[in-house]
């Protein structure tokens, strides 16, 4: 999958960078979400400013309530912000409508909860198909790129597994081989190894870094374990809404 | 589309699934039945023929009509021919094997009546013998009764002398291609219960019970009803001309409002059924949030959540009309086999109980998959996912 040209690279004012390695793909500027409980307003996000370089692999980090899963959804398209804009790949989405923003994810993002978020009713294969379903491509390709990307996460071998009878950790790798399938653009992470045990979350964590450093996916993860951030190449730290810093490992 | 999603939620929860289905296949069952049974009380009036009349006493259809009248109704214009009627009322060895017996004008019946084919035995028998009679194919299956046998029937309205017992050949075996006529009735000469009558060997009521016009093609029956009622306007019995439709309606409207009580029921039937299928895709709906939240959050679009959700419904139903309809067709001849023992003109079995059941069963899908469509369709991804955390 092709990444779309950016538009207007130049024209804005440039927010803070989280590196250096080449343009951004994902570009905040005055972001604001605000959720209203009860008739009590909640910013969430208040006014961000971030840049996200292609090829890089983040980490998000924060307390609780700091905004990180709400910045997750609203670069995946899954929620929309009040104010500002978010760009992603030259797209901005706040333009987009709800059925133009669906394409938008089926063609650019891969997702990767925490819960997992497979379909109890599909084996793995038939999981890691489902983007595909929204392809033009045959059935016999189709099966083709899911056994594929099965191979990839190691789980081949499980492919007429249904998610229950699969452990946590081979479930987030089929739910990982289902966002890398239709090789998306970007791949977001909501704390991928919440649910894992040490050894389980050593595997997802390898395999995300994997993808990064050889097939040059964008990866941004949202986490609360410092072990986990340690395998990203930047860390976000966001704090009441607002960035909070950003840090390079190594 | 996920179509392939649609079984493995049907299956998912295989028991509420199979009530569900099992619920909607009783439910058609019972509307094509009762549905049937309105057609086929009403089946006698569609069919009736339009260039038929009937002449009934003005007073009541029990009270007969006197035989001089049959050549004066004759002479009115448009009439081309005019056939004996009367109710017999026997029975064959048990008040229980009750059947309907007609003293008709043997030569005039097949002109009266074209529709009547015979099945086995030939006119010319049924003519030359004034004993003969001819039987319904029913009847004769269900008594075993043959072209050539001799059978007896106890007089009901009309007593013979002696043992009261009315000895009928049968001449031939009859099959009615339309519906105003069951194969269930026998049909004998006039001239034998009037020539008892007349003889002293019989006693019982004299004249006709109805007479039979056929009329000339393109003919004015309004016209000629009022002519032949205009007859007899002074006597010595006035009559009433009728269609043969508004004739055979006479019978149902006996039945009171037993068709509107059926049709009743039958609505209430379906009314609780589509209850109960939104009750069932409301919870599937419910439990298909966060599917529905993942399949939105990997880009598929709020139509297809809506399609996924209606077809679910509609396939449900769909599934459960089919196997009603099934039932039904397995189960009406069983059906007709016992309410012919009654009479009871058979249930209808055709192109529009396809129709009506498929109809109701894929109307039932679309309502009750409606709603939990639209719920899907305007669910947001992130708060189906957050919905099930």
């Amino acid at each position: 999958m092709e990444s779309k040209p950016r538009t207007d690279p130049d024209q804005a004012p440039r927010p803070p960078s989280s590196g250096a390695r080449g343009p951004a793909l994902i570009e905040l500027h005055q972001v604001t979400r605000t959720y209203r409980r009860g008739g009590e307003a909640l910013t969430v996000l208040d006014k961000l400013e971030l840049e996200i370089e292609r090829g890089g692999f983040y980490a998000l980090m924060g307390p609780s309530g700091s905004g990180k899963s709400t910045l997750l959804n609203l670069i995946g398209g899954l929620d929309r912000a009040d104010g500002g804009s978010v760009r992603v790949a030259g797209e901005d989405l706040g333009r987009l409508s709800a059925a133009e923003l669906a394409r938008w994810r089926a063609d650019n993002v891969g997702f990767v909860f925490q819960g997992f978020n497979l379909l109890p009713v599909l084996t793995a294969q038939k999981n890691v198909e489902l983007p595909l379903l929204l392809t033009r491509l045959s059935a016999a390709e189709r099966r083709r790129r899911a056994l594929h990307a099965l191979a990839l996460v190691g789980l081949e071998d499980r492919r007429s597994h249904r998610p229950r009878q699969l452990s946590g950790g081979q479930e987030q790798r089929v739910a990982i081989a289902r966002a890398l399938v239709s090789d998306p653009l970007l791949i977001l992470a909501d704390e991928p190894t919440g649910n894992l045990d040490r050894e389980s979350a050593g595997q997802v964590l390898t395999l995300l870094r994997e993808l990064n450093e050889r097939a040059g996916k964008t990866i941004l993860m949202v986490t609360h374990d410092p072990r986990a951030a340690d395998a990203a190449r930047t860390v976000i730290t966001l704090d009441k809404g607002q960035l909070g810093g950003i840090r390079q490992n190594r | 589309m996920p179509w392939s999603l649609l079984p493995r939620h049907l299956l998912a929860r295989p028991v509420r699934s199979l009530l569900t289905l099992g619920s909607l296949a009783i439910a058609v069952f019972l509307v094509c039945f009762l549905r049937g049974v309105v057609v086929a009380l009403g089946a006698g009036v569609e069919a009736a023929s339009d260039q038929r009349l009937v002449v009934q006493s003005a007073v009541s259809l029990f009270v007969n009509l006197p035989r001089s009248y049959q050549p004066k109704i004759k002479a009115v214009p448009g009439v081309r021919q005019v056939c004996k009627l009367q109710w017999f009322g026997g029975y064959y060895r048990d008040p229980s094997n009750f059947f309907a017996q007609f003293a008709v004008d043997e030569l005039l019946l097949f002109d009266a009546y074209p529709e009547l084919v015979l099945l086995d035995g030939d006119k010319t028998a049924f003519w030359g013998q004034k004993t003969a009679c001819l039987i319904g194919r029913d009847l004769a299956r269900d008594f075993g009764w043959k072209v050539g046998d001799t059978v007896p029937l106890v007089g009901g309205i009309f007593s013979r002398s002696g043992q009261n017992v009315w000895n009928f050949e049968v001449a031939g075996i009859y099959e009615s291609r339309t519906a105003n006529f069951d194969s269930r009735t026998m049909f004998f000469h006039y001239d034998y219960l009037a020539d008892s009558l007349e003889s002293g060997a019989a006693t019982g009521p004299e004249g006709v019970g109805v007479y039979i016009l056929k009329t000339e093609r393109g003919s004015d029956p309004t016209r000629i009803m009022a002519a032949v009622d205009a007859l007899f306007e002074n006597g010595p019995q006035r009559v009433q001309t009728t269609t043969e439709s508004e004739f055979q309606k006479q019978f149902v409207t006996m039945l009171g409002s037993i068709p509107t009580l059926l049709s009743a029921i039958g609505g209430g039937v379906l009314f609780a059924i589509l209850l109960a299928a939104l009750n069932t895709m409301l919870m599937a709906a419910r439990e298909r949030t966060r599917t529905l939240g993942i399949l939105k959050a990997l880009g598929f679009s709020d139509r297809s959540a809506f399609g996924l959700l209606l077809g679910e419904s509609l396939v449900l139903c769909g599934l459960g009309g089919a196997l009603g309809l099934l039932l039904f067709m397995a189960l009406a001849p069983g059906f007709n086999q016992v309410l012919s023992q009654f009479n009871f003109p058979a249930l209808v079995v055709g192109p529009q109980t396809f129709a009506l059941a498929l109809g109701i069963a894929l109307s039932v899908g679309l309502i009750a998959g409606l709603a939990p469509a639209i719920r899907a369709a305007r669910l947001e991804a992130i708060e189906a996912l957050n919905a099930e955390r």
